[in-house]
C-alpha cells in the first residue's frame, strides 16, 4: 500500500491515514476478509508514530471495517464493502467543507448550493451511465 | 508512573523569571515535541530533568525519582543530548564509543554499527576531523546507545542535514516501538515534530500555553476569518483567543474552537461572513508564540 501523506498539513496524519485506508475498502480495493498490515508494521512502512497507527485502527474498527483477530491480526471485515454507505458518503466529507467554505463568503446559502448541485447532477455524463445501467 | 511529572516548577535567574509555574506529566510511551521560542526557558526545564540544575519552587520527578536523589544506576535509564555538546576532539570516535561502553549495562554495540553506517561516520576518524553535523550524529549515537528508558534532546536536529534528520527520526521511532521507552525533544525544526510526536508543547516566556496532543491541537486550534457584510470593521471577540489580527473589513482570530456553531451565531450577530481555517503546525506555533499586533 502506497500512502500519500503530508504531515506538514492542517489535517491531522491520522485523519490523513484513515481517510485514505477507508477509501481502499469501501472502494474493495482491500478485499473483505483480507489482511492488513499490523499497526507496528505500517508505523515503520509510513515512518510515524506507532500511536497515530493504533488510533486510526480503532476508528476503522469502530466504524466496523476491519476486526482485530488476537494473535492473528486486524482484517478487513466481510461486507465492509457493501455496509459502508456511511463511509462512502464521509469520503466526500472534505470536499464538501471545501464547497460549503468557498460558498459561504460568496454569499451562497445551503438551498441554492443544493439546487446547483442537483442541477450539475443531473447534467453529469457519470451519473446517466450510471441510470443506465442499473 | 509517569516518565515525567513536574509539578508547579519555577525556576529564576537573578531577578528574570526563566521558568514559571511548569507542569507537565508526561506518560511513557510517548514522544514529545517540546517547543518555544529563544530564551523562552526550554534548556533550564531540560537541565532541570536531568539533574544539572534544580527548581526553586515546585516538584520534579524523572522515573519516578527526584533529580537531587539519582543514583548512577537511575542515570543510567536517562540519554541525554545537551544542546551545546563538546566532545573531547582529540580522541577517534571508536576510542570514545569504547570509552562510553562500559558505563551501560544495556549499550548496544549493533545500534553503534547501525549508526555508523547510517550517517557514514569512521571510526578511525579523530572528532576534531568532523563537522559540526557529524560530531552531532557521534553525540546522538552515544545517547541512543545506552537503550534509555528516556531520551532527552535538546535541539538534536538542529546541524543535520535533510536526509541525515530523517535517519534520525527513524532511530527515534524504533527506540519508542521497542517496549515502554520515551523521548522528549526540543526543536525549531516543526516539520520533524509533525511527523513523529504525539504530544506537543509550546513554552512562551517561561509559562508552558500549549500542552496536549499533536492530532487535538490541529483539531482545535483554528484561524477565523471574519469579512463584514457592509463593509466596517468587524468587532468580534473570541474566548481563547491567541493572536488577532485586523484589517480594513476583515479580522482574523487564532482561537480554540470547542463548537464551530458558535462561531456562527457570532459572525451572523456580527453581520459577517467567516470561514475557519486549518493550520499546520509551523502557523500554529507563529499564531501562538508571537506577540499581538
Amino acid at each position: 500500500m502506497i500512502f500519500n501523506l503530508n504531515p506538514n498539513g492542517g489535517v491531522p496524519l491520522y485523519r490523513q491515514i484513515a481517510q485514505q485506508l477507508r477509501g481502499r475498502i469501501v472502494s474493495g480495493q482491500i478485499a473483505s476478509g483480507e489482511q492488513i498490515p499490523s499497526a507496528r508494521e505500517l508505523s515503520t512502512q509510513l515512518k510515524v508514530n506507532p500511536l497515530t497507527i493504533q488510533k486510526v485502527y480503532q476508528i476503522l474498527e469502530h466504524e466496523g471495517l476491519v476486526e482485530t483477530r488476537r494473535g492473528l491480526g486486524t482484517f478487513v471485515v466481510e461486507g465492509a464493502k457493501n455496509n459502508s454507505a456511511k463511509e462512502k458518503l464521509a469520503l466526500l466529507h472534505p470536499s464538501i467543507h471545501q464547497l460549503i467554505s468557498e460558498a459561504i463568503p460568496l454569499g451562497i446559502d445551503a438551498e441554492t448550493l443544493t439546487q446547483e448541485i442537483e442541477r450539475h447532477f443531473k447534467h453529469s455524463k457519470l451519473s446517466q451511465h450510471r441510470e443506465r445501467k442499473s | 508512573m509517569n516518565a515525567i511529572e513536574c509539578s508547579h516548577v519555577t525556576r529564576n535567574y537573578g531577578s528574570q523569571k526563566a521558568l514559571e509555574d511548569f507542569s507537565l506529566s508526561l506518560p511513557p510511551g510517548s514522544i514529545y515535541g517540546f517547543l518555544g521560542r529563544n530564551a523562552s526557558g526550554k534548556t533550564t526545564l531540560i537541565r532541570m530533568l536531568i539533574g544539572l540544575m534544580w527548581p526553586d519552587q515546585g516538584e520534579i520527578q524523572v522515573l519516578g525519582k527526584n533529580p537531587r536523589d539519582f543514583s548512577v544506576e537511575d542515570r543510567q535509564k536517562i540519554g541525554y543530548l545537551s544542546e551545546k555538546q563538546i566532545l573531547p576532539p582529540a580522541l577517534k570516535i571508536g576510542q570514545l564509543v569504547d570509552f562510553c561502553r562500559p558505563l551501560y549495562p544495556k549499550w548496544d554495540d549493533s545500534l553503534i554499527q547501525r549508526l555508523s553506517d547510517r550517517f557514514s561516520l569512521d571510526p578511525k576518524k579523530k572528532i576534531k576531523e568532523l563537522s559540526n553535523g557529524q560530531q552531532r550524529q557521534v553525540g546522538f549515537m552515544l545517547a541512543l546507545a545506552p537503550k534509555p528508558d528516556l531520551l532527552i534532546l535538546d535541539e538534536p536536529a538542529s546541524t543535520l542535514d535533510v536526509v541525515a534528520r530523517r535517519e534520525f527520526l527513524d532511530e527515534i521511532l524504533e527506540l519508542i516501538r521497542e517496549e515502554n521507552r520515551t523521548v522528549l525533544f526540543s526543536t525549531h525544526i516543526l516539520s520533524d515534530v509533525e511527523r513523529i510526536a504525539d504530544r506537543v508543547g509550546i513554552l512562551k516566556e517561561g509559562k508552558l500555553v500549549i500542552n496536549e496532543s499533536l492530532d487535538s491541537l490541529k483539531e482545535n486550534v483554528k484561524q477565523i476569518r471574519f469579512t463584514s457584510r457592509d463593509g466596517s470593521a468587524p468587532k468580534i471577540e473570541l474566548p481563547n483567543t491567541y493572536r488577532t489580527k485586523r484589517d480594513r473589513q476583515e479580522l482574523l482570530i487564532t482561537a480554540r474552537v470547542d463548537h464551530p456553531d458558535q462561531i456562527q451565531s457570532i459572525a451572523t450577530n456580527a453581520g459577517c461572513n467567516y470561514e475557519i481555517l486549518s493550520l499546520n503546525l509551523e502557523d500554529l506555533f507563529v499564531e501562538i508564540s508571537s506577540k499581538n499586533i
